[in-house]
């Protein structure tokens, strides 16, 4: 399951803007490429990572002020294609996809779409597989900027600048150095929406430790995205990741 | 439907009046309250933090003490409508209680009733009369025979004059009216299936007649959506002259019946010369549905339909082109009773200049608004966004005005015509291939 995955691609609506809190001087704080690879130290460890080939992650989806829920399904595999589903009941079924070249959405309601610019980086990103281990190559820049609360404990702000598109922060507990906070700015057709996701409930998914709540909060609406199960390495057929007709329809234009 | 919804409480508040003994301490602090609410609501959620220009603080400073002595809760509510009327916007209301309780039909299950229905007209207010603009088929009203332009005179022994004056009173220089009214109308006749409703019309050769109607339940499917009571859908999508394709639903619900009935019937319009979207009598629904339907019509990326303003962000109504998109002529119907989700689509199709727009002006109800129960039980609607249009003009309270007006007329009702499709099936002919 990957972390920035479903912040990014979930986001509806835009978040409340994050206030950092810059607790201390940068030079006080631990270098964000050591709480990063502390990350995947407590995690699991890199060789926990690297024995998965393929995700499999299922659960539920809802915003309670709406009263909508649904079903969630992500699939992924090395080295960066993807499919989340989210089955919205009679508002219709969000799909999310990249086979590692085309990222692309289609969705009833608002129409196919083929991700392109900073859109597509960031698709990009969030495709990548395993890409804990892989942040180096993700991001130009990486510093910790400063302290934040989530709550009420402290966490470290990481701040990532990828190679095209605006940073993200990431907030890492003090004691536990898990990820809890993530706050980034989607870019998009509709515009530029902020968002803060939230990860909890931690457990051991094989050999990995896991979030299986992210609660994303965005102007007037909260999203909770629960995962009841997730699975590594099993087989997902080849055509799980190939372009719907619409898309590629899109592509050929 | 949140719009309907609360045009239908507004409705059917209206002329209600309840007597109400003096207060008890608990029943003024549960008015105090609500107002505090209110008020708080407002301030954090309005989409502009300057209120609209109005002084909020010194508002709530003002009448707070007039709540804290107000003598009965219609007193405090009054107040509490006044706060709100200071904003001059739309979707803002206080509804009381018991009109809150009867619009807000919900079982213990949270469902609506299931055994409620209508004798299957739909109505429209022309010059000031009550006209019959559809008689669905099969339905109690079809079989007795009624027809479209009869005018509606009494609904179960009531003159409807009287009470549309009331309301054209109260909402007349708004253009909600006409919805507000239509809905008024229709919500009269409205009622459980196992019992009739007795309507007197005026027929086609000014004649009165008098006609028990059955009821039947709401046309199309049952859906649900979210924590919205149950919703009946419809959608009509064929070519009404072979080369003119033409789609017509209720609401903006159920995207994917909507994507895959205008996709068929885009398929068989290959050689269509024009298309028509008929939205009259569609209050809205999803906002971003307006974007999905935008996007069968237009090849050009990038474009935009308009923006909805929330308080810290704003969401540009993208579209996004299918991958064989019409292009030709493309006619949008509206009329009053077009609101929300319908005007975001029809004021950004005419912006964009891709669609020309037939029928009478909107409803000017664009704003997304919700509702929630105040701590003394009545209801309290509220916008959270406001939407600018992509030529920039805000909708709500403005509306869309057609290209092309065009007004029903009884004499065209009852001559079977329909001047608003007639005039945009012309228009379609008349361009050049």
């Amino acid at each position: 399951m990957n972390r920035y995955r479903f912040a990014k691609n979930i986001a509806i609506g835009a978040a409340v803007v994050l206030s950092l809190t810059l607790a201390r001087a940068a030079d006080d704080l631990p270098k964000a490429d050591t709480i990063l690879d502390k990350f995947i130290e407590v995690t699991g460890g890199k060789a926990a990572y690297e024995k998965h080939h393929t995700e499999v992650a299922k659960g539920s989806f809802s915003m309670a002020a709406m009263g909508i829920k649904g079903d969630v399904v992500t699939y992924r595999a090395e080295p960066n294609k993807s499919l989340l589903e989210i089955d919205f009941g009679s508002i219709g079924k969000m799909r999310d996809g990249s086979d590692g070249t085309v990222y692309w959405t289609s969705f009833a309601m608002t129409g196919p779409h083929v991700k392109e610019g900073p859109e597509k980086a960031q698709a990009a990103i969030s495709a990548r597989f395993n890409q804990e281990l892989n942040w180096r190559e993700m991001f130009k820049e990486v510093k910790t900027v400063g302290t934040d609360k989530v709550d009420g404990k402290d966490c470290y702000q990481v701040q990532l600048t990828p190679n095209e598109g605006p940073p993200m922060t990431q907030c890492y507990d003090k004691d536990s150095n898990l990820l809890v906070k993530m706050s980034m700015t989607a870019q998009g057709p509709t515009g530029e929406q902020q968002s803060d996701s939230f990860f909890t409930d931690y457990r051991k998914e094989g050999d990995i430790l896991m979030p299986h709540k992210i609660k994303q909060s965005a102007p007037g609406q909260e999203v909770v995205i629960t995962f009841d199960s997730v699975a590594f390495n099993t087989e997902i057929p080849a055509d799980k990741f190939a372009l719907p007709d619409e898309i590629k329809a899109l592509v050929k234009k | 439907m949140r719009l309907s919804l609360g045009v239908v409480l507004t409705v059917a508040l209206s002329g209600l009046s309840f007597a109400q003994p003096t207060l008890t301490p608990a029943q003024r602090q549960l008015n105090v309250d609500s107002f505090e609410l209110v008020w708080k609501t407002v301030r954090d959620k309005h989409w502009d933090p300057k209120m609209n220009g109005v002084d909020w603080q010194a508002v709530h400073d003002e009448l707070l003490p007039k709540v804290e002595k107000a003598a009965s809760t219609d007193e405090a509510r009054e107040l509490m409508s006044d706060m709100l009327g200071r904003l001059k916007q739309t979707h803002f209301g206080i509804v009381p209680a018991e009109a809150y309780k009867e619009l807000d039909q919900k079982d213990d299950e949270g469902k609506s009733s299931p055994s409620e229905g209508d004798p299957g007209l739909d109505v429209r207010l022309v010059d000031g009369h009550t006209l019959v603009t559809f008689v669905t088929p099969d339905s109690p009203a079809a079989a007795k025979g009624v027809k479209a332009g009869w005018e509606i005179l009494r609904v179960d022994g009531k003159e409807l004059a009287p009470g549309m004056a009331k309301v054209h009173a109260a909402f007349g220089s708004a253009l909600m009216a006409e919805l507000i009214e239509t809905r008024s109308v229709e919500e009269r006749m409205r009622g459980p299936i196992d019992k009739t409703v007795d309507v007197e019309f005026l027929d086609g050769k000014d004649r009165k007649v008098k006609l028990k109607l059955g009821r039947t339940g709401p046309r199309g499917t049952e859906t649900v959506v979210g924590s919205l009571p149950p919703l009946h859908f419809w959608l009509d999508a064929h070519k009404i002259q072979p080369d003119i394709g033409y789609v017509t639903f209720n609401m903006f619900f159920e995207p994917e019946a909507v994507a895959s009935s205008v996709q068929k019937i885009m398929s068989q319009c290959g050689d269509c010369k024009g298309f028509i979207i008929d939205l009259r009598g569609n209050p809205g629904g999803l906002g971003g549905m307006a974007m999905g339907l935008a996007g069968w019509f237009t090849s050009q990326s990038g474009l935009r339909l308009g923006t909805m303003y929330l308080r810290s962000t704003s969401l540009k109504f993208a579209v996004f082109p299918r991958a064989e998109p019409f292009r030709g002529p493309l006619a949008i119907l509206v009329d009053g009773c077009s609101a929300s989700t319908s005007e975001i689509f029809a004021g950004g199709m005419q912006d964009l200049k891709r669609a020309r727009v037939f029928g009478t002006h909107t409803a000017g109800a664009a704003l997304p608004s919700m509702f929630t129960k105040l701590p003394n039980g009545d209801g309290f609607q509220y916008a959270v966004a406001n939407y600018v249009s992509e030529g920039g003009k805000p909708l709500e309270g403005v509306g869309v005005t057609p290209d092309q007006e065009v007004k029903l007329t009884r004499h065209q009702l009852l001559e079977g015509q329909d001047p608003a499709l007639d005039a945009a099936v012309s228009w379609i002919h008349g361009q050049k291939d």
